[in-house]
């Protein structure tokens, strides 16, 4: 097969300096850098939680119960932003929620964009029956409103982190697969496709290392994108009772947990709200970047 | 679109109706739960008083044989008695249909109120401090949880400041005579411009809340279309021709750049019309997703089954007027 | 002409930002709707709760559950089966026709019929125990035919309520379910599905029951019942002035509506009780050193004070200290934890045990409380969430579950153990979660069921409450107290133990 790896050599570094090229467009645009640079603060916190948390995260202290923030009357030093209604530090369950949340974010995200990618390709190159027979699929999954899939869902199999990511994936992968279909529907008209099959290449190469590679900017722009409204979703579902498994908390089960406090203790879900806003508008804006730079096509 | 096509489209409906009955019927009977249990509770109850309930339910017979009933009995319309209510299921999606239908409506309406100014604006500044601005303040909406953000709402509009009322459709104050089943048309229709207003301000909070989330996108789509319009050459030759710069943006760009916006919001109606039950929670508006949802916990089978399928049909639909709208303004695509 | 515009147009907006006029009107913010308006064919409190306002039933209960005429002017039993009810006269529908004998038997046969609602059987039956049949002896005299005794038929009527003849066999059994004819204290303006009840005063009542006082026309012109189901909105419209009564106050909310100089907390002693079952059927719970330890490791006055604002009575068995045959002497049941870990080493665990607590998602916050005091006395406890449903349905079946304890409540509105002793703790029966099945403790329990005599029934279920606090099959926890928030200007009308929202009291100033 190298032989057909060989006969290409023009379309890889063309792709090569248009990706370069795209990189610097992005850090040209310097909202969308700062953007970026909030979005790995953020991993970063998720990283060292352990060595950031001020408490224990999950130590409950009845006698704590609502405590406010360390700056207001009756605050506490150490307890910065506050203590929830079991007496728990409110910033220690933040600082670890960011895990659960960008970890929730990211697996739901590499799943769908692995399963959509995959079904795309082969709806995309093979077209016909598969073809249908995917998009049949897409379109009920679509119809079938989604969070009363998930409500289904919880009541069947319990609240918990894999049934959330569960819930998530179930139509997410739709989006990347939509849009790698059309991206292979047009590639594999295009010259290098046509000559790697001349030189006798097997479909499931063709797919795998012509196509792809040359598809892959349209998906990881989606990808990123969906990232934000993955976190909003999670947290939606904790609105729903799907949330995480105590005592872990994620972002979203803090901020549903916390509504019903918010007359009194606002500090309980604010904070964590705030921490949702910050990140999600940092993706949207850094993604809006990426989509900017990398494909001018999509940026819609 | 020509006949052919159009038939097509509409015989794809059927796999894609029945797919749904499948998944929506797997997931109930698969759900554990004894909806009987659940009616009578803790109280008081003797084994001749379930298997009477058991019966009234149409839960004696096979799961298979209740799939083909629930399939061949939806195909004339008919989805059974709702467990609770003890009353025709269509009866009561129906009398909660049109207020789920109605805040959406106005939601789009929001959403496009602020997206397309926005786009426009972001567009003809484009890459200023103005078209960052607009861009961030598109996605705000999108950016947090709406349970979250329409509380925060309740909290600072009706709690705080006493300007608007926390939940509900309309106040009690208020007769209406319901012929459409949406209340500002029906207010208006009785040439009551009071409780045409007292409706509107019930349904700002939440119509915003959901309206926000929508904008972002919106916003892009305009954005990005009207870039190209005022990059085609007419655009350039008006312009030349010395045509004011606010006529040529209003006139020619506009209209062009219109055409996906309006397609994009046909199809997330649809998205919208299915996903606006936690809203309705929060504002205790008497819409339908709040009914399902409810149904789901109670295990109300017919009731769950029929709304899913409403949610489906109307979604599908919708998509299909998406494409044919796009047709019919840019004549140049052929679908 | 454009000033003119530009006038009307700043109106509508300011009209935009007023706010209705507050009329005569009582507004209950109420946590969901009702699922029909017929009396007959639900078995939900909620809706049981607004039925109530529009249809009086032939007997009533004082709020210290005393059974009194309502309806029925008296009553009396004939033989140990036959019980005769003469009516009260001049009782008027609000359609204006006279309530006769006629529509009180209309009323019960509908109600223990087989398919008497359109070919549907009411499933409120059960909650006639074994009456048959009712019959008319004149029209102000009706006798109720029982298949065989039953005691607890005047305590159960109160649940009933009589519909009109005429009016059923003219709407039928569909219309039933969203029109109402009653002759209760409020007619039905319209159900606004989903989003509320609006009822207005009835002028032809005829007053209510003289053991209720005060007699007469309801003292509000409307009622309405305004649906609000997420708890946060629900207090907010209470804070905002827009609703005088909420059910279902959330505890957390209570320090705000106290401090409110325009609204005010009001409860009642409640008659849910909370406990914790242990599977008895597998270890580590099959040993009652285990489940003893359990129940002293729990510290259940710090959790009621901190976390339900001190609105719940700390139970040391299952039943309310209201409740009929309550056992005062049971040991207390106060936090030792030394004497937990003893019992756990005595049971052969001195490095302590790890244990899950199933939970649904309503009470994760308390759960996590009590499981955090737990693993301090080294039973480890992981809190598990589930749906509420999925979770009684697992645990239906202990013996078979393989999980450890869940969190439980029941409900019993009559306060006699028959409601919530017998399901919660007679082997197998629908509300045994841990297991437990005691030769003892059913014998006692079967043998009260017939017996007459109310001292020896009493003592009966004293004596099953003694074996089962040795037992210890659940860690019993508290009763809280209903709460309701209401604004400062509803005046006589307190919360009912009941838990129904009667308004025909009520006043607004």
């Amino acid at each position: 097969m190298s032989s057909v790896d060989a006969a290409l050599p023009a379309a890889r570094s063309q792709e090569e300096s248009i990706l370069s090229g795209n990189l610097r467009d992005f850090l040209a645009n310097r909202m969308s850098v700062a953007a970026a640079v909030v979005c790995l603060a953020f991993c970063l916190i998720a990283i060292f939680a352990p060595l950031l948390a001020p408490q224990n995260p999950y130590e409950t202290d009845l006698l704590r119960r609502l405590q406010p923030p360390a700056w207001m009357e009756g605050g506490e030093r150490g307890f910065w932003l506050g203590c929830d209604a079991l007496g728990r530090d409110v910033l220690s369950r933040m600082i670890y929620g960011t895990r659960v949340s960008i970890m929730i974010g990211v697996a739901v995200v590499l799943l769908a964009t692995v399963i959509g990618t995959t079904l795309g390709l082969l709806a995309g190159y093979l077209r016909g029956p598969v073809d249908m027979v995917i998009a049949r699929v897409c379109d009920i999954l679509l119809g079938f409103p989604y969070l009363i899939f998930a409500i289904g869902l919880m009541a069947m199999m319990g609240p918990g982190l894999q049934n959330i990511i569960l819930a998530l994936c179930y139509k997410e992968w739709v989006l990347p697969c939509r849009v790698v279909r059309a991206e292979t529907l047009a590639a594999r008209e295009q010259d290098y496709v046509e000559a790697a099959r001349a030189l006798g290449a097997s479909r499931w190469h063709i797919m795998r290392r012509e196509i792809l590679p040359n598809i892959l900017s349209p998906v990881i722009v989606v990808a990123t994108f969906r990232m934000a409204y993955i976190i909003i979703a999670e947290a939606s579902l904790s609105f729903l009772g799907l949330g995480v498994q105590p005592p872990t908390a994620s972002w979203g089960s803090l901020v549903a947990d916390g509504r019903a406090f918010l007359l009194d203790a606002w500090w309980v879900s604010t904070f964590p709200g705030l921490a949702i806003l910050a990140l999600v508008l940092a993706i949207n804006v850094a993604s809006q970047g990426l989509r900017d730079a990398f494909d001018p096509r999509l940026s819609r | 679109m020509s006949p052919l096509r159009l038939a097509e489209r509409l015989l794809q409906l059927i796999p894609v109706l029945l797919g749904i009955s499948v998944i929506v019927f797997a997931m109930m009977a698969l759900t554990p739960g004894d909806p009987v249990q659940i009616m009578l509770g803790d109280s008081l109850a003797d084994q001749a008083q379930r298997d009477s309930l058991r019966r009234d339910m149409g839960l004696d017979l096979p799961v298979v044989e209740r799939f083909f009933r629930f399939l061949g009995n939806a195909l004339t319309g008919n989805f059974g008695l709702s467990f609770f209510h003890r009353r025709p299921v269509m009866d009561v999606i129906l009398e909660r249909l049109p207020a789920t239908i109605e805040l959406t409506l106005v939601a789009m309406f929001i959403a496009i109120a602020v997206a397309v100014p926005l786009g426009v604006i972001a567009a003809v500044r484009r890459n200023s401090l103005l078209d960052r601005i607009a861009t961030i303040g598109s996605m705000l909406g999108v950016s947090m949880p709406g349970f979250w953000f329409g509380i925060l709402l309740i909290l600072l509009f009706a709690v705080n400041l006493h300007l608007l009322p926390v939940s509900g459709r309309i106040g009690f104050g208020h007769e209406v005579k319901m012929v459409t089943g949406f209340v500002l048309i029906d207010t208006l229709m009785a040439g009551r411009l009071d409780s045409f207003l007292d409706a509107l301000r019930h349904m700002l909070l939440p119509a915003v809340t959901l309206g926000l989330a929508m904008s972002a996108l919106l916003m892009r789509v305009t954005r990005t279309s009207m870039l190209e319009a005022l990059s085609q050459d007419y655009v350039t030759f008006a312009e030349a021709k010395g045509l004011s710069r606010v006529r040529v943006v209003g006139r020619h760009a506009l209209k062009n750049a219109l055409i996906p916006t309006v397609t994009v919001a046909a199809i997330e109606t649809g998205s919208l019309l299915g996903g606006n039950m936690i809203i309705e929670t929060v504002f205790g508006w008497p819409g339908l997703g709040r009914l399902v949802v409810e149904a789901i916990f109670s295990r109300n089978y017919p009731l769950v089954q029929a709304a899913v399928l409403i949610y489906a049909t109307t979604y599908v639909l919708l998509n299909f007027l998406a494409d044919l709208l796009y047709t019919v303004l840019n004549p140049k695509v052929r679908l | 002409m454009k000033k003119a515009l530009l006038r009307t147009l700043l109106a509508s907006v300011a009209a935009l930002f007023v706010a209705d006029a507050v009329a005569a009107d009582l507004r209950v913010g109420y946590s969901s709707d009702v699922t029909t308006l017929d009396p007959a064919n639900h078995r939900s409190r909620v809706t049981e709760g607004v039925i109530l306002n529009m249809y009086d039933a032939l007997l009533a209960r004082t709020d210290d559950m005393k059974v009194v005429p309502e309806l029925a002017e008296s009553w009396k039993q004939i033989d140990a089966t036959t019980w005769e009810f003469t009516l009260r006269k001049g009782v008027k529908f609000h359609s204006g026709a006279e309530m006769t004998a006629e529509d009180v038997k209309y009323s019960f046969d509908r109600l223990v019929k087989d398919n008497a609602m359109g070919g549907q059987t009411s499933p409120r039956k059960s909650l006639l125990g074994p009456l048959k049949d009712t019959s008319v002896v004149n029209p102000t005299t009706v006798r109720f035919h029982l298949a065989e005794p039953w005691p607890i038929l005047a305590a159960y009527l109160p649940f009933q309520q009589v519909v009109s003849k005429s009016f059923v066999e003219k709407v039928g059994t569909q219309g039933m379910a969203t029109q109402a004819d009653g002759t209760g204290p409020f007619k039905l303006v319209e159900w606004r599905r989903g989003d509320s009840v609006i009822l207005e005063r009835f002028d032809g009542y005829y007053g209510g029951s003289p053991d209720l006082p005060p007699v007469g026309k309801a003292g509000v012109d409307r009622v309405i019942f305004k649906v609000i189901p997420e708890s946060a909105s629900r207090v907010a419209a209470l804070l905002a002035g827009e609703v005088d009564i909420v059910d279902e106050l959330p505890v957390h909310a209570i320090k705000q509506v106290e401090a409110n100089p325009r609204t005010k907390v009001l409860a009642t002693n409640g008659t849910r009780s909370f406990f914790i079952p242990m599977n008895v059927t597998r270890p580590p719970f099959n040993d009652v050193r285990v489940r003893q330890a359990a129940n002293v490791a729990v510290d259940r006055k710090l959790i009621i004070d901190r976390v339900l604002s001190g609105l719940a009575t700390p139970l040391d068995g299952l039943l309310s200290p209201e409740s009929y045959g309550f056992n005062a002497s049971l040991p207390k049941l106060t936090l030792d934890v030394d004497r937990a870990k003893k019992l756990l080493a005595e049971a052969g665990h001195p490095n302590g045990i790890d244990v899950t607590l199933d939970v649904a998602n309503a009470f994760k916050d308390v759960a996590e409380a009590v499981a955090s005091q737990l693993t301090r006395a080294g039973i480890r406890t992981k809190v598990q969430l589930w749906e509420q449903t999925t979770l009684s349905q697992t645990w239906a079946k202990p013996e078979s579950n393989n999980r450890d304890m869940v969190f439980q409540s029941w409900g019993d509105g009559a306060l006699d153990p028959v409601g919530i002793f017998v399901p919660v703790l007679k082997g197998k029966d629908r509300g045994n979660y841990s297991g437990f099945a005691n030769k003892e403790v059913d014998a006692l329990l079967t043998a009260a069921d017939t017996e007459v005599d109310v001292a020896k029934r009493s003592k009966m279920y004293q004596d099953a409450q003694a074996i089962v606090a040795r037992e210890s099959p659940l860690i019993f926890l508290w009763l809280p107290q209903d709460v309701y928030g209401a604004s400062a200007r509803l005046k006589n009308w307190r919360p009912s133990p009941r838990g129904v929202i009667k308004l025909h009291d009520a006043r607004v100033d």
